[in-house]
């Protein structure tokens, strides 16, 4: 015999086919041949191995090395250094998604770890072109035991014992339809294996048959045996053609070796395989309409019964199964129904196999034990969501099937609990989706998939559904009504229940589904005709200008830059945001989350740009420019607050006409702006700069004047004033309540940073100071002690870096500093006598799924650790300090109860908006909830309610577009050394800088 | 193909030609593969080993390389661990002596004292 040393298995399945993989295998092989290695290394080409977002992969045996996005470039690198000198190339493994730790073995990684593989057994593993290779792992060793061990009664009872449910869509029980055809009255009867696998984004079936072909031929013959049929067909669609030519090779083989055709050994059981090619209509994956397929009639179907077990092929006893289904009958009948039927939930046995696609990490083929989580499966084995964006939901069963939120991220999967949930398992396709999809153009695209194959025999389907895409077509063009939503159920209720086959009674679920968990989606697209996803074209100019809370007119102002007009684009601004210099150094721009140039290559700093244009302004006039006065109006606005929220209502309010006051608790404007946010990331200059200009609007601030203390909501009526803002966010730091919080040495968050910046004697210098938290406001703590002289600074936080809610580069820079992080732990006792010396904190572990889809802290049981520390800072989440307001009605949670849409309070008159409302959010959605109030307030007195005038904007784009890549601007900061002061981190883009980043905007705003 | 026989005899013979990428291996030899090892007839070594190994059928034995152990003045490096007994290391091998350490520490069971520059 001749040895390898080697085996290198590389990936033929379709993904990586596409991706690249033959000219991989061919220089592979060419520098193996060229070092004289081809004696001791053996190169195989394999079918899919499931990671098919790695591709083109091969895994190098002994060791079991799997080698990701291998290029022909890189083979040398691989033969070289692994294949000669047994060296693992590093750059080429596989690397944990956000780190820079690599897994370079098969054996160690998550995604294949993780998974159970029965009908995926062989796949990526074998040669599936060397009929051999299936056999050295059992292959056809299950069909020698049935055809000399066993009758066929005992086969079929074996199969209903396994509890094998089928695996295309519908999960009837298998063992039942092979005996419902062994009972059958007819001659011939037929094996028929359904590869019409039509949903997008599935593909186990062509996987197996790319991969494993032979299990699917050998269980054909079983089942042959079984129900008394000598002939198997396999339905396949023309649009697999790898596929198709590795079962045809198959087919031959087998015949070959003699393991189908006549007198099978020498048992005198014959059994033929013949395929047809489908056109790949997707009814055809229906079972009366494949069965009239093969017969060369029209691919229709036709009412049931007879089901095919009775009437089917030629009007003969049919058994019809996919291909899935027929993959795990092979291991059954080895290794027994009852290991079989130990894998699994109660009702739904064995695994299944599901295809990642869509918004996730690990794209390809997984098989998992059917009630493994759905967390589990979109997490552990898919990776996750690529590029920071969050998860919002995963359709399963594709245009059959429906969407499942995050909410339901714990849910077992099997066949009773996803339709439970209005979904189906179907045939395991799943498309994850982030927030950037929309739900209705989600439902809209399934729907137009469903008209385009309707076969168009009954009217439900053809024209209900027809029907039914109208409408969500003019929903996502603005011109949805009030009462579709409800005609949208009708219809599908009509449909589901009159329809002929599966292809139309499921055709309304993804709409039901995406009714059921995001209909507030389709009230903003018909009330509101926005599409918050920014998916439906004629719903929004830009993404950008969708996406920000106040709408600011990102392009036009990116293009003002361009052009070097720069007071203009801070007027641009302006029009909708009072604050553009503070929101240019401190908003958390979701703008940027949305750029489309980040498809090409990174996001447009916006917010710099921003930055940039407020201070050519101030520069160059030496104060901020404000758009001119409408008119003057009598009733008189209090505003309580001199927050963004607050600030922003007043500004507009004025900008009306209206006399405003604003009352103020503290001695300085500004909120949160003021006490909250360091001097080093917003100086009070700046700031200041833009309380003026909104003073100069005609706003008038009173400060040292606490509402309910200094002066009543009644005095401020009782004066005259007609309509009461309140905007007085929420500065009182949540308690961690654990022992010791009341020792000398803790200080809340938000007390420490208001102390420190209205320049009080905070003792902090020389001291190990603890930070708890991973919000901004724990970043601004943790950075303040820094630079106010703290000997040390640790952030505990209880999950984990990724799932920190403060700003990315927040977090970048405090570890710049010298910040050390304590992931995954949480304080439990602050420990001293009288004076605090230590925090003792535990280890926590990720559990569960939360509401929002982040999985729940859970504590490590006897875990505990202490951190010496004498500053402790717990920043876990702030409230209102709405005591005095109770009047106005307040939540349980102690916010004041505000209505959403109308800002109104239960009393009459008074608004509010903002952190007060909402609990601690956003300095922009601060600014949107003043604004918003601001219109409501004039709407009340009187006016239209429209505080931001309409202005014709012309789009056109000036000079020309850059789409070749060019990375975006970096923004300059202060070195490390100098930052032990309060100055200002980011030092602002250059004239050059912005003119530069701001030419990279690619109009998206302009339609052609 | 006629019987279950026939079928087990292709099923042995298949998986003896890839019981390698199972991982699972009672016996392992190791080369080291570094510069020096390559320099000294690391190469040589290993082809000796596997023609060796093929001729006397021993399938179920893995051979791995690995790097520059740091013992370069012992190059060629080869060590033997065949389950459940010390690992040998062989030091200044050349192809001859690998294929008698085949024979004889493998096939036979016996281990040569003499060219061990380790035993662990």
């Amino acid at each position: 015999m001749h040895m390898y040393r080697s085996h290198v298995l590389v990936c033929a399945g379709a993904g990586c086919v596409s991706s690249g993989c033959k000219a991989v295998q061919n220089a592979l092989l060419e520098e193996v041949k060229a070092r004289g290695l081809d004696k001791e290394i053996t190169v195989v080409e394999t079918g899919c191995m499931g990671p098919c977002d790695l591709g083109p992969v091969m895994v190098v045996y002994p060791e079991g090395v799997l080698y990701q996005k291998v290029k022909p470039a890189d083979v040398l690198a691989i033969v070289e250094e692994h294949l000669l000198k047994g060296r693992v190339v590093e750059r080429l493994t596989y690397r944990l998604p956000g780190s820079e730790e690599t897994i370079p073995l098969v054996s160690e990684m998550d995604f294949f770890t993780k998974q159970t593989r029965i009908a995926l057994r062989n796949c990526g593993i074998i040669n599936p072109e060397n009929i051999e290779e299936y056999v050295a792992r059992d292959g056809y060793a299950a069909l020698g035991k049935v055809l000399t061990e066993m009758t066929p009664e005992q086969v079929v009872e074996e199969v209903k014992k396994s509890g094998l449910r089928g695996r295309g869509g519908a999960g009837f029980l298998t063992g039942l339809k092979w005996s419902f055809t062994a009972k059958a009255q007819g001659s011939p009867k037929y094996v028929v294996v359904n590869a019409d696998e039509g949903d997008p984004g599935a593909f186990m079936d062509r996987s197996v048959m790319e991969g494993d072909p032979h299990s699917v031929l050998e269980a054909m013959a079983i089942a042959g045996y079984a129900v008394g049929a000598n002939q198997g067909y396999i339905y396949i669609r023309a649009e697999y053609p790898l596929a198709v030519q590795r079962l045809k090779h198959a087919i031959k083989q087998a015949y070959e070796y003699g393991l189908i055709g006549k007198n099978i050994f020498g048992t005198g059981f014959d059994f033929d395989i013949d395929y047809r090619v489908g056109a790949g209509a997707f009814v055809c994956g229906e079972e009366t309409a494949l069965l009239a397929s093969i017969e060369g009639k029209r691919g229709e179907p036709r009412p049931r019964p007879p089901f095919p077990a009775v009437s089917g092929l030629w009007g003969k006893p049919t058994l019809l199964s996919n291909v899935e289904t027929y993959a795990n009958i092979a291991p059954i009948i080895l290794k027994g129904s009852d290991w079989f039927a130990s894998i699994g939930t109660e009702k739904s046995k064995g695994t299944k196999v599901f295809a990642l696609a869509g918004k996730i990490r690990n794209t390809g083929l997984v098989e998992v034990p059917m009630g493994t989580s759905l967390g589990e499966i979109v997490y552990d084995l898919g990776g996750g969501i690529p590029d920071g964006k969050t998860f919002k939901a995963v359709q399963t069963g594709g245009p059959s099937g429906g969407c499942i939120p995050a909410e339901y991220l714990n849910t077992a999967v099997d066949y009773e609990s996803l339709q439970a949930l209005g979904s189906i398992v179907g045939s395991g396709g799943m498309i994850v989706m982030d927030e950037d999809t929309c739900m209705v153009d989600l439902a809209k695209y399934f729907l137009e998939f469903v008209q385009d194959e309707s076969c168009g025999k009954c009217a439900p389907c053809r024209i209900g559904t027809k029907r039914m895409l109208e409408i969500l077509d003019r929903i996502t063009k603005g011109q949805g009504r009030e009462g579709d939503i409800e005609l949208l159920e009708e219809l599908a209720e009509q449909i589901k229940s009159t329809a002929l086959c599966g292809l139309g009674q499921s055709a309304p679920n993804p709409v039901l589904s995406t009714i059921k968990y995001f209909r507030h989606e389709y009230e903003v697209h018909i009330r509101d005709k926005k599409c918050p996803a920014s998916v439906c074209a004629t719903l929004f100019e830009s993404p950008c200008q969708n996406t920000c809370p106040v709408e600011v007119d990102v392009p036009i102002y990116i293009d003002q830059v361009k052009q070097r007009k720069y007071v203009e684009a801070y007027m641009t601004v302006k029009r909708q945001n009072p604050f553009p210099s503070v929101c240019g150094r401190v908003c958390h721009h979701p703008c940027e989350a949305k750029c489309r140039r980040a498809q090409l290559d990174e996001p447009i700093a916006i917010r710099a740009l921003k930055r940039f244009a407020a201070d050519w302004a101030f520069e160059h006039t030496g104060e901020l420019p404000i758009p001119l006065r409408q008119g003057r109006k009598e009733a008189k606005v209090a505003v309580v607050g001199s927050g963004p929220a607050g600030l922003t209502c007043a500004y507009y309010l004025a900008l009306r006409g209206y006399p405003v006051t604003v009352f103020e608790a503290l001695p300085v404007a500004g909120g949160m702006m003021t006490v909250g946010i360091p001097e080093y990331r917003l100086p009070k200059a700046m700031l200041n700069a833009e309380i003026e200009s909104i003073k100069k609007a005609g706003v008038e601030i009173i400060t040292n004047t606490r509402i309910g203390k200094d002066i009543t909501l009644e005095q401020l009526k009782a004066q005259g004033y007609q309509a009461i803002f309140l905007g007085i966010g929420a500065h009182n730091s949540q308690k961690l309540n654990i022992s010791g919080e009341e020792l000398a040495g803790v200080v809340h968050g938000t007390d420490f940073l208001r102390e420190a910046a209205l320049g009080k004697e905070v003792a902090v210098k020389g001291k190990k100071v603890v930070v708890v938290g991973g919000g901004n406001v724990a970043m601004d703590a943790a950075r303040t002690a820094l630079r106010l002289g703290a000997a040390e600074v640790t952030v505990v936080y209880r999950r984990r870096r990724d799932e920190m809610p403060a700003l990315p580069e927040e977090i970048e820079e405090a570890e710049h500093e010298g910040i050390k992080f304590i992931f995954l732990a949480n304080p439990v006792k602050a420990l001293g006598n009288g004076r605090l010396t230590e925090v003792e904190c535990v280890r926590m572990k990720l559990g569960e799924f939360d509401r929002s889809g982040r999985r729940r802290p859970v504590t490590i049981e006897g875990s505990e650790f202490r951190i010496a520390c004498d500053l402790l800072i717990p920043a876990v989440s702030q409230k209102p300090d709405a005591d005095r307001l109770e009047s106005v009605g307040l939540t349980k949670w102690g916010t004041i109860d505000a209505d959403d849409r109308t800002t109104k309070t239960a009393a009459e008159g008074i608004f509010a908006g903002g952190d007060c409302v909402t609990g601690p959010d956003t300095l922009i959605a601060a600014i949107a909830a003043g604004k918003k109030a601001a219109g409501a307030i004039d709407a009340y007195l009187g006016g239209d309610g429209q505080v931001v005038a309409d202005l014709a904007v012309e789009r056109k784009i000036s000079g020309e577009l850059i789409e070749e890549e060019m990375p975006r601007r970096k923004m300059p900061c202060l070195v490390v050394a100098k930052r032990r002061g309060f100055a200002e981190v980011e030092l602002g883009f250059s004239e050059e800088d912005a003119v530069c980043e701001a030419s990279r905007c690619l109009r998206c705003d302009v339609k052609i | 193909m006629k019987s279950l026989e026939d079928l087990r005899k292709i099923r042995d013979k298949a998986q003896r030609e890839t019981k390698l990428r199972g991982g699972q291996a009672g016996t392992r030899i190791t080369i080291a593969m570094g510069t020096c090892g390559i320099a000294a007839g690391a190469r040589e070594c290993l082809q000796a080993i596997l023609e060796e190994l093929a001729a006397r059928n021993q399938s179920e034995v893995l051979v791995v390389q690995t790097g520059c152990l740091g013992l370069c003045d012992q190059e060629p490096l080869v060590s033997v661990e065949v389950e459940g007994q010390p690992k040998v290391t062989y030091g200044r091998l050349d192809a001859a002596k690998c294929r008698k350490i085949v024979t004889e520490h493998i096939v036979n069971g016996h281990p040569i004292g003499e060219w061990a520059i380790s035993t662990r």
